[in-house]
């Protein structure tokens, strides 16, 4: 049973056609807001069409550029996924439905997330490339600038329901408990956006400065790799913000895992309402927003939880 | 190295020795960062920028074009005087009717020909319909250069029903070939003025509702574009910026209401211009010219007189020079044609809008973020055809 929780339902066959669906809506809805049709001819609704995409790069050659360092240009894909699909084995999809469960999830999740900004630069470091280097310099710069109101307002839930389990926290959570903690829910998926480069905070692959970043050199499987591990990211983290702020599985009628996806694709729709209509901002621009406005609202937003829980409990 | 390019046997040498001296070789012995943006760039065209920055910061940039050149100024030597608007239309294909009109009027300067009244209001509408289009498309890929493809999406869609009329017009979508010496060369039929009012009526009530709600207020996007790139009334004159470059500057120069050509000077529009001089300015001024064009497009459907719409250009024009400024989608392009008698030009020199805001550039950029690069480039509202010719 657990192999098969970890192999197949909640975990990796699952996650891929969900990341698969990801991808396929994100197109959709961008295409809606371009006034487009989008994907539309392979399969059904072309739903297949991020299917015969990921092929694609698969069947690609392996490109290693002559001033590389070989070995960690090869390697750091497979690390970068292993650090963010270990993040997915703590998610509770539903009551039953996780793989692991231990008393320290979020510190963990949390833990891993700050793990990426190194994994990225070496990304950029090793492919010797001048926009290679420049995007994992900006990855760095700007994810350690978004991770500290990320922990701040994750901590406020953490200290609200006084557990780091997710599945108690999910039970423990009410309509009450969203109010209380919807400014740390903004904060938070603000952050995330930081944290993750989504647009309009896609400062370290920003295409027409630095072409592609730190993916640049990239190519074929590694940078399927590579770019699934980022999508991952985004996908665990908007996990992590479901389960603390929005309740996570629970909801009348459906099943928890329907309520569960349904959450977090509102939270997904969101990021391409906002990657359809918004330019992306500075990078001085985001420092100053990053230490001067979030960091400053989410120590408040802290002291605030910190209050209120003084006279709930 | 088993890659599919050593085993189809070929070899090379990836290092490359360059002889490096001047100002260059001291900005290397600074340690200064060489970024090549382009020529193969998401963001470039098929041009190139050598871009020296200092961490985030551009100390130098060298433009380096001709990666389009087609010589197109030579190409009409050998022309005759109808054939060379193929070579002329090409400066630059998005807004092709500008040029036509300019070399036409010039022809006709040289050969004393008179243009009936309905030709010219003809070419006053493609001309607008023209900087419409190339405007639509300035609009996408300045906010296209933020990261966000909606507003180039939308203004595509604008556009193709202004191809559209082109079409029905003279068969050809973009390169039309449909200003000649003389007049035009169709007849402007019912079919076609039906289309131009369909597309004036999707820009008007479509495209400009909905594209204004979201991509001209954008604090997003002011917080990118004000304040970047900024260039003075005084500064703009002496760098010899052109077209919507310079009105925003706070310079009125439009050559439509200065020297009015074609029936310009019997309608009615304003020349917009803008104080603030930084890129977000020539944003709105590229913005408020739609809406101008727009009305002129409109008027001249309403005054389009009756009567021939081209009349007979001679084989041999007699010898002569003439020079003639129309007011482009990009700004004023000069036209020097000069005739030695033969059935075609002797000499046609190009004077081009892209190629001086391009040499503007450099002085811009000087001490900006490397972010703000592709915002001026965009904002200079440059084509590449243009530039190289």
């Amino acid at each position: 049973m657990a192999w098969f929780k970890a192999i197949v339902f909640p975990g990796f066959l699952f996650l891929l056609v969900v990341f698969l669906m990801i991808f396929y809506l994100e197109r959709k809805v961008l295409a809606d807001a371009h006034l487009r049709i989008g994907p539309f001819y392979v399969g059904k609704w072309g739903l297949l069409q991020t299917t015969a995409d990921v092929f694609k790069l698969l069947q690609k050659e392996f490109v290693i550029q002559k001033r590389a360092n070989k070995l960690l240009f090869s390697l750091i894909p497979f690390v970068a996924f292993l650090m963010v699909a270990m993040l997915i084995a703590f998610i509770p999809f539903s009551e039953n439905w996780y793989i692991v469960s231990t008393s320290f999830d979020l510190l963990i999740i949390l833990a891993l997330v700050t793990g990426m900004p190194p994994v990225f630069f070496y990304a950029g470091w090793a492919s010797k490339s001048k926009y290679s280097f420049i995007g994992g310099l900006r990855a760095v710069n700007q994810m350690i600038s978004g991770e500290i109101p990320l922990w701040l307002s994750a901590l406020a839930a953490a200290v609200f329901y006084g557990t780091l389990n997710h599945v108690k926290i999910v039970e423990s959570s009410s309509f009450l408990s969203f109010l209380i903690l919807l400014p740390a829910f903004l904060i938070f998926v603000t952050a995330v956006l930081v944290v993750t480069d989504r647009p309009p905070f896609d400062i370290p692959e920003a295409e027409q400065e630095i072409v592609y970043g730190f993916m640049t050199e990239f190519g074929g499987f590694n940078y399927a790799i590579l770019a699934v591990a980022k999508l991952v990211e985004l996908f665990a983290l908007f996990s992590v913000a479901t389960v603390l702020f929005l309740g996570g599985f629970k909801g009348p009628i459906l099943p928890g895992i329907i309520w569960f996806f349904l959450k977090v694709f509102v939270l997904y729709l969101f990021t391409f309402v906002v990657r359809a209509s918004t330019p992306r901002i500075r990078m001085d621009q985001l420092l100053r927003f990053c230490w001067k406005v979030l960091t400053p609202l989410a120590l408040l937003n802290l002291a605030f939880v910190i209050l209120i829980k003084m006279f709930i409990s | 190295m088993s890659n599919s390019i050593a085993l189809a046997g070929y070899s090379f040498t990836v290092e490359k020795e360059v002889e490096v001296s001047g100002e260059d070789l001291g900005l290397l012995q600074e340690k200064l960062l060489q970024l090549n943006w382009g020529v193969q760039h998401p963001a470039s065209g098929p041009m190139r920028l050598k871009l020296w920055v200092d961490g985030d910061e551009v100390v130098k940039v060298d433009p380096d074009i001709g990666y389009v050149l087609r010589l197109l100024e030579k190409l009409v030597e050998y022309r005759t005087w109808i054939n060379a608007i193929v070579n002329v239309e090409r400066a630059c294909f998005i807004d092709n009717f500008g040029t036509m009109t300019g070399y036409s009027i010039a022809a006709e300067k040289i050969a004393g020909v008179e243009v009936p009244k309905k030709a010219d209001y003809v070419r006053t509408m493609l001309c607008e319909a023209g900087r419409i289009v190339s405007h639509l498309i300035g609009l996408g890929s300045f906010i296209g250069v933020l990261g966000v493809h909606t507003p180039m999406q939308w203004a595509l869609i604008a556009r193709e029903k202004f191809l559209d009329a082109f079409e029905v017009y003279s068969g050809q979508r973009i390169a039309t070939a449909s200003i000649v010496p003389g007049g035009v060369r169709y007849e402007p039929t019912g079919k076609f003025i039906e289309k131009m009012v369909h597309a004036v009526d999707y820009l008007e009530r479509e495209f400009i509702p909905r594209y204004g709600e979201v991509f001209i207020d954008n604090p997003t996007l002011k917080l990118r574009t004000k304040g970047v790139g900024v260039v003075s009334k005084e500064k703009a004159i002496q760098l010899g910026l052109a077209g919507p470059a310079l009105r925003a500057s706070g310079v009125a120069s439009d050559i439509r209401k200065d020297y009015p050509y074609a029936a310009y000077g019997e309608l009615d529009f304003r020349v917009v211009t803008r104080e603030e001089g930084d890129a977000y300015a020539r944003y709105l001024v590229i913005w408020e010219e739609l809406v101008e064009s727009a009305k002129i497009i409109r008027q001249a459907i309403e005054g389009l007189p009756e009567g021939d719409y081209r009349t007979k250009f001679p084989v041999k024009v007699p010898e002569g020079e003439a020079y003639v400024n129309v007011e482009w989608a990009r700004g004023c392009f000069g036209f020097h044609l000069v005739s030695k008698g033969g059935t075609g030009p002797y000499r046609l020199k190009m004077r081009a809008p892209s190629f001086a805001n391009l040499w503007a550039m450099p002085e811009m950029m000087k001490g900006v973020k490397l972010a703000d690069v592709p915002v001026i480039f965009a904002s200079l509202y440059m084509c590449h055809g243009d530039i190289d010719r």
